[in-house]
């Protein structure tokens, strides 16, 4: 192995380089790097100013969507809630209790046998029936406001 | 034109209005070690260029950050060695070849090549070279054809100097059997 290194370290003082560059190739290279360069920068600094134009629009963009998004989901809920909500339930029942109250006995007997009442349905109202009911079932006027 | 030490050149290039000079002279300044350097390892002129121009815009964007702990050309080489890497890499995954038989086509078509202007001997020497695994071709082409110190090298590969002689050693022996054996 020692003559071969020998020889190789012959072989490199005896030869030139083998491998050969174009013509002016060094002197042109600098020119050529530094016009790389700026173009790169030109094409990044392009880049950059459209992101600073269009970053804002997109921004409030989102901001419409996001919005949107929220808006729906709340009156999707609210609708959701009212069907299911027994609140009204509850202020009919109240409502009925506290007007039933203050309506007492003899006015419902008097409107039942009232002559002037106006008919709202065609049906025959058939009051004698329903006073004859009470007075035979013995039901008073508090134990049928509790039953309603 | 007197040249400038690393070290004033990165002063200057920190004027960031005499950057684009500063830069003018690093490039003046290395470019043909660089360019020789890749041109060992991926042969052709042209890849060669691509190369370069590559390794020199990325110490554009480098330098700024550039830790002073290290010498510039060290900095410079491992780009240019990392770029030829990464180059080689890219033609296997490009032509679905092995790297090996890349280096056989490299090989193959040497001669044809305008740009080389060996002789047989010289021809047949880089042959022997191309059979090298790449690492172990860098590390040859470094000590054989730049004679760089060892020091510098272990820097620039990140690999022990006695790693790099041992590879060196092996290296100088494959060659030897190519010899023998054609």
């Amino acid at each position: 192995m020692k003559n071969f290194n020998k020889k190789l370290e012959e072989l490199k003082g005896n030869s030139n380089n083998p491998f050969s560059v174009p013509k002016d190739y060094f002197e042109e290279f600098p020119t050529r790097i530094q016009e790389k360069i700026f173009t790169e920068k030109k094409e990044l600094s392009w880049a950059v100013k459209v992101l600073q134009y269009v970053k804002p629009h997109f921004a409030l963009g989102f901001m419409f969507i996001a919005f949107a998004a929220i808006s729906i989901t709340a009156v999707d809920f609210i609708l959701s809630n009212k069907s299911n909500s027994g609140y009204g339930n509850e202020l009919f029942t109240r409502t009925i209790e506290v007007d039933a109250y203050e309506f007492t006995e003899q006015h419902f007997i008097d409107v039942l046998l009232e002559d002037k009442k106006v008919i709202i349905e065609k049906k025959e109202i058939e009051s004698d029936h329903y006073i004859n009911y009470l007075v035979n079932e013995n039901i008073d006027y508090e134990s049928l406001i509790d039953e309603l | 034109m007197s040249e400038y030490s690393d070290k004033e050149l990165l002063d200057l290039f920190g004027d960031k209005e005499k950057r684009n000079y500063a830069f003018n002279l690093i490039v003046r300044k290395y470019q043909e070690k660089l360019y020789w350097h890749i041109r060992k390892i991926v042969i052709k002129h042209d890849d060669t260029d691509d190369i370069l121009q590559n390794t020199f815009v990325k110490a554009w964007k480098g330098l700024d950050g550039f830790r002073k702990d290290s010498k510039l050309y060290t900095w410079l080489y491992r780009i240019a060695t990392n770029e030829s890497l990464t180059f080689l890499k890219q033609q296997k995954t490009k032509y679905l070849l092995p790297i090996v038989d890349y280096e056989n086509h490299l090989s193959e078509t040497l001669e044809c090549d305008e740009y080389f202007n060996g002789d047989e001997i010289q021809s047949k020497l880089q042959k022997a070279i191309l059979q090298l695994p790449e690492k172990q071709r860098i590390v040859f082409n470094m000590k054989y054809f730049e004679e760089m110190k060892y020091d510098d090298m272990s820097e620039i590969l990140e690999t022990s100097v006695g790693a790099l002689k041992a590879s060196y050693h092996h290296a100088v022996k494959k060659i030897e059997n190519y010899f023998k054996e054609d």
